[in-house]
């Protein structure tokens, strides 16, 4: 089942309060008008009592003024006969009134009005005008067993009458209490479930709203402070969940953009002092040959020299002007290969004639030993002539600059499958593991900088960027203070 | 020593740069020449120089390491040392003078400057 969100929890949380109230103040209200209810019965019922007892005291006067007046002829008894006959029919008209809802005791009262009618009629005013003319009939009249019965018939009647209305009112009286006693319960019950689901939406809002905003909060604090780190334990309901986990996304993204930042920043950085090292390391690369350039052609000028010396000094000028050219021919190569602007001039030429070439430019003035191994016959591949020079140009003068005054460096050329490899090995001071899978990289020059070695860190660059160019590869295998070893592998034809 | 010229040693692993100090200081001077750090030590200690002239970048042991071993060494330390370098940031010349060096001569230098150097610092011996 889709679980609720707050605002729905909230809804159907405050509806069952505000049902289980209603039902409260209503249980109330139905055992307040069940309890009037049951007072006002039981008060209808006094009120037939106190008229019944009414009744019966004017059937008391009568019997007992009848019995005076017999007994003593004193016209005072007579008034109150008079009295009491008078009072009569409005009593027992009250008294009907009251029972006019209940048959039994209409019936009963109309019994009662009868024989009281009766006894005043039939037997009372007889008596009292017997008494005028007899007074010793009348005397043993009211004694006679008539009067007995007549007196005994109308309180028998009277006497049915109070005892079923009293009945009648203690029963009520009784089902009052028994209402109001389940009112009370009722209504203590519905207090206390009332209460208790209070208290219990109460502890909800505060454990499911109030504790995660709280977390939240003190969570967002830590972000203001600069600690991207922290996180809030994704619990709550519907919205606040939703809002514990939009921060918590917020915040890993912020921590994200930060790291991203951060990364740029020290990118930037090592871009800062790249560029610094390099322009330091390129005015360095020029100040060496311009040095011999500079100071030579001081010398001509200044002195005189034999023709021999002279020459030699122009030599030197003209070797290290090539050398600052080639410098500049390396950036500008580096510029091509960035722009992928590199052309090569393909056409077919003698690999073996090549290499020799370089073998005695690179070192004919070098105190390095060369063993040059070659093919007898030529080795003719298809490509850029000058570029290929460049390339076994760059691999010689590395082994001579990484070895030490010397030592051998073996240069072998031989045809390979489909192509030619040439293998260049030096008994140098090798390339440290790390450097190894960069040495190929532009401007790279990883320990050379430490250990105080010259060089643009773009040779090998340029060399494998033509090599590749030339459908070729380019792999180096080295061992720290053993040597390295460079192969180049072309293909005869490339398309 | 009168009638004898000064000794120099020269060493630096590029051999025009070398050659163009020898040609430089001319007949003046007697000139020896080393391409690394180790050889010039064991030149130093074979024969007494009155000058060393030092670059820093040197293949194996550096210019700089030259100079310190010297300054520690009791018969080289008090051999007069221009350090030669085509490094000359403020922190590279310091870094020389610290090493022990008596002048720093930045690469290219004018043939009189390396001239006058030297005669000023052989002269007051």
């Amino acid at each position: 089942m889709r679980r609720l969100s707050l605002v729905g929890r909230v809804v159907v949380f405050a509806s069952t309060v505000a049902i289980v109230v209603v039902v409260i103040v209503a249980g109330a209200l139905i055992a307040i008008v069940s309890l009037r209810h049951a007072q006002a019965r039981e008060s209808r019922a006094k009120d037939v009592t106190t008229a019944t007892l009414r009744v019966e005291n004017i059937a008391f006067d009568l019997e007992s003024s009848l019995r005076g007046y017999t007994l003593t002829g004193s016209p005072r008894f007579l008034a109150l006969f008079g009295d009491a006959r008078k009072a009569m029919p409005a009593a027992l008209r009250h008294l009907k009134t009251l029972v006019r809802d209940d048959r039994e005791q209409l019936r009963r009262v109309r019994a009662t009005d009868g024989f009281l009618h009766d006894y005043v009629t039939d037997y009372a005013e007889p008596v009292i005008q017997i008494r005028q003319f007899s007074p010793a009939t009348a005397r043993s009249s009211v004694a006679s067993e008539e009067d007995k019965r007549r007196a005994r018939d109308i309180r028998g009647t009277l006497g049915k009458i109070l005892a079923v209305e009293q009945t009648r009112s203690a029963r009520r009286a009784a089902q009052a209490r028994d209402v109001a006693r389940t009112a009370i319960v009722v209504g203590i019950i519905a207090l206390a479930l009332s209460a208790a689901l209070v208290l219990l939406f109460g502890a909800w809002v505060a454990r499911a709203v109030a504790a995660p905003v709280r977390r939240t909060s003190a969570a967002a604090a830590q972000v203001a402070a600069g600690d991207f780190d922290v996180r809030v334990e994704e619990r709550g309901a519907g919205e606040v969940g939703a809002l514990v986990g939009a921060f918590n996304s917020m915040t890993r993204a912020l921590e994200h953009s930060r790291e991203e930042l951060l990364e740029q920043n020290e990118r930037l950085r090592e871009s800062e002092e790249h560029k610094r090292d390099l322009i330091s390391m390129v005015s360095h690369e020029i100040r060496t040959p311009l040095a011999s350039v500079c100071g030579f052609t001081s010398l001509l000028l200044e002195r005189e020299f034999e023709r021999e010396e002279e020459r030699r000094y122009l030599e030197i000028i003209d070797q290290q002007a090539r050398r600052l050219a080639g410098i500049a021919g390396d950036f500008l190569d580096v510029q091509l290969l960035e722009g992928g602007g590199l052309k090569l001039d393909r056409a077919p030429f003698d690999l073996v004639e090549l290499t020799r070439e370089q073998a005695h430019l690179f070192f004919s003035h070098s105190s390095h030993a060369l063993e040059l191994d070659v093919p007898d016959i030529p080795l003719v591949v298809n490509g850029d002539r000058d570029r290929i020079a460049q390339v076994i140009g760059n691999l010689l003068s590395n082994a001579i600059k990484y070895s030490p005054a010397g030592a051998e460096v073996r240069v072998v050329l031989e045809p390979e499958d489909g192509g030619a490899r040439l293998t260049v090995i030096d008994e140098g001071m090798g390339i440290p593991p790390d450097d190894r899978g960069r040495v190929f990289e532009k401007f790279y020059r990883g320990s050379d900088a430490a250990s105080a070695i010259g060089g643009t860190g773009l040779g090998l660059a340029v060399a494998r960027e033509i090599v590749t160019s030339h459908g070729g590869e380019i792999g180096v295998e080295s061992e720290t203070s053993r040597g390295s070893t460079f192969t180049v592998r072309l293909p005869v034809n490339f398309s | 020593m009168t009638g004898t010229r000064p000794k120099i040693l020269v060493v630096d692993d590029e051999p025009p740069l070398r050659e163009l100090v020898m040609v430089t200081l001319g007949d003046a001077f007697a000139c020896d020449e080393a391409g690394d750090g180790d050889t010039a030590l064991a030149q130093m200690r074979e024969a007494r120089y009155d000058l060393v002239m030092l670059d820093v970048m040197l293949p194996g042991t550096s210019g700089t390491d030259v100079l310190r071993e010297m300054r520690e060494d009791e018969l080289l330390k008090d051999v007069p040392v221009i350090v030669m370098s085509a490094w000359q940031s403020p922190q590279d010349v310091a870094s020389a003078l610290e090493a022990g060096a008596d002048r720093f001569l930045a690469k290219p230098f004018r043939i009189d400057e390396l001239g006058s150097m030297v005669r000023g610092l052989v002269g007051r011996r």
